[in-house]
């Protein structure tokens, strides 16, 4: 487990190619990968169509009749090691008011027992904690994150459930999502934040980037309705801080 | 602003362009036409750009009713095409008149069939495309399959004419195809054996495929240590292996992002032919290199610039 001495270019068929810079979850794997993306965007390299940030690699889709593999992964090779992650943009911290417990996050209680806290207090551990996101993706918005208490940390559930509501504040071992649609999954719901991760009728439909930082803020069911109600409106905007 | 009218829709029935690009990075995926050669054809035979707005209907045809003169074009799987009744050419450009009804029939070979009209469909765009994402709600028209109704704007067009595609390049899709594969990124987490098993036997569709992956059924692929990894980026035509050792292959709508091993992914150029094949139908995968399949990649492109000719004699 590691970061790689030399990074890998794997052939993802004729269109993409993955860049991947370690084998392990590290910030300093999604910062090389967060970097090289923001120096292809800055240097509008050539012939390169679309890029996918994750956790440790770098999807990179492009034209071959606009560049070769061979002339493609000599430049991505050079970017590698010219990208440093001090030139990322800085970084924001947005904050997502979060409805603990009862129907809304139906995994509290069973999630207390596990770890063997109050369910209070786990709610407050977790909204204790800044969010890193590493990435986001699967399903539209929907960010990966890390950052809450190791005492936390519990295997994901055993069987996914079919459908998870949009806006549902999971856990699963370190990690920590928040569902963007209705999906399957395999995360305990501890919350639900009445904030839109994605809003298809909107021009900017997306919420969060990679490389953001989330802090949840504790809200009760009263609070959580006003809002939901707002955000339905297009009249709520959550807070958003830029350094 | 003259329109389309919806009569009857069909069981999945959507607006497609060549899809939207960008937006993988948060999550959403290009969408556009299952079958790009097939949309792309239509909209050449019409007179219209590559990336104007169709329609992708998917096992069973919609009855349109067409309110002006219009270039029609129905490609890809066998529909049977009828005109106020009267029967309709396949990969051919015809003339419409208000009023007119053009149905398709269910698919006799082959899943998406796709219908161009010249002037394209002047739905709103979502980010830069009006590509329809189902599960997203975005784009297409008001982010569903159509229904009976609808009515759905066309934009300008300038006149047609009586063009076809050649003959020799109208699929047959009663026809196992073979679709071609560049090993990656996860080669390494099979074994031999199991790298082997994808191209030795053909592999059949299953009934629980959809626009976002196509999931197929065959010879076990082995594992060398467990199917998990840390998630990274899917590519179009990448070829997840489940714990069950089966292949699924991710198409236009697919997830951005997934964390089980992809043994290889199929090319550009043969996706169109796995989102015809029918489940209970076949499909065998071959191997090749980057360099090979950019050269067919090249190859497939100077044919698609050929495709479409005056009919001869």
């Amino acid at each position: 487990m590691g970061i790689y001495a030399e990074p890998r270019f794997l052939p993802c068929g004729d269109l993409a190619l993955s860049v991947e810079f370690a084998d392990e979850i590290s910030h300093e794997a999604n910062a090389r990968t967060l970097a090289l993306e923001y120096l292809i965007q800055q240097k509008a390299l050539s012939g390169v169509t679309e890029t996918v940030p994750t956790f440790r690699s770098l999807l990179v889709y492009y034209d071959p009749l606009v560049v070769g593999w061979d002339d493609l992964v000599a430049s991505l090779r050079a970017l590698c090691r010219q990208a440093r992650p001090d030139v990322l943009p800085p970084a924001r911290t947005v904050e997502l008011p979060c409805c603990y417990g009862g129907e809304l996050g139906f995994d509290l209680e069973a999630v207390a027992k596990q770890v063997g806290l109050p369910p209070d207090d786990v709610a407050r551990l977790h909204a204790s904690a800044d969010y890193y996101v590493y990435f986001v993706g699967f399903t539209p918005g929907l960010p990966y994150m890390t950052g809450m208490s190791e005492r936390l940390n519990i295997p994901r559930l055993a069987q996914p459930r079919v459908k998870t509501p949009p806006g549902s504040v999971s856990i699963g071992g370190v990690q920590c999502c928040i569902y963007s649609v209705e999906s399957p999954g395999g995360f305990w719901v501890l919350g639900r934040t009445p904030v839109r991760l994605y809003d298809p009728s909107s021009t900017d439909p997306i919420l969060l980037r990679a490389g953001d930082h989330v802090r949840f803020r504790m809200i009760d069911r009263a609070e959580y309705d006003s809002i939901e109600t707002a955000a339905a409106e297009g009249r709520y905007r959550p807070r958003i801080e830029r350094p | 602003m003259p329109t389309l009218l919806v009569q009857d829709a069909g069981p999945q029935t959507t607006v497609q362009d060549l899809g939207r690009r960008g937006s993988l990075r948060v999550g959403i995926p290009p969408s556009g036409p299952v079958d790009r050669e097939a949309f792309v054809l239509a909209n050449r035979l019409v007179g219209n750009a590559d990336d104007a707005a169709g329609l992708e209907c998917t096992l069973m045809g919609p009855r349109l009713e067409f309110a002006d003169e219009r270039w029609v074009a129905v490609t890809g799987a066998v529909m049977a095409a009828t005109l106020n009744g009267l029967a309709m050419p396949r990969w051919a450009a015809f003339e419409v008149e208000a009023g007119d009804v053009l149905r398709l029939g269910p698919a006799a070979s082959g899943v998406r069939a796709y219908i161009a009209v010249s002037g394209g469909l002047d739905t709103p765009p979502a980010l830069g495309s009006r590509a329809t994402y189902l599960r997203g709600q975005m784009g297409g028209w008001r982010g569903r399959a159509l229904r009976k109704g609808d009515e759905l704007p066309l934009g300008p067009h300038s006149g047609g004419a009586p063009v076809e595609v050649r003959a020799s390049l109208i699929p047959d899709y009663t026809r196992e195809p073979m679709v071609r594969v560049v090993l990656g990124p996860q080669d390494d987490r099979f074994t031999k054996r199991g790298i082997a098993a994808l191209f030795e036997a053909p592999y059949e569709m299953t009934p629980h495929s959809d626009r976002m992956g196509a999931r197929l059924r065959g010879a076990r692929i082995e594992h060398t240590r467990g199917h998990d990894i840390i998630s990274d980026g899917v590519a179009l035509g990448g070829i997840q292996v489940v714990g069950d050792g089966q292949p699924i292959v991710l198409l236009v709508d697919r997830q951005s992002t997934g964390g089980y091993t992809k043994i290889g992914t199929v090319c550009s150029f043969d996706i169109g032919r796995v989102g015809q094949v029918k489940p209970g139908q076949r499909l065998s995968f071959k191997r090749v290199t980057v360099g090979e399949a950019h050269e067919l990649l090249r190859a497939y492109r100077r044919e698609l610039d050929d495709a479409i000719a005056f009919p001869t004699g």
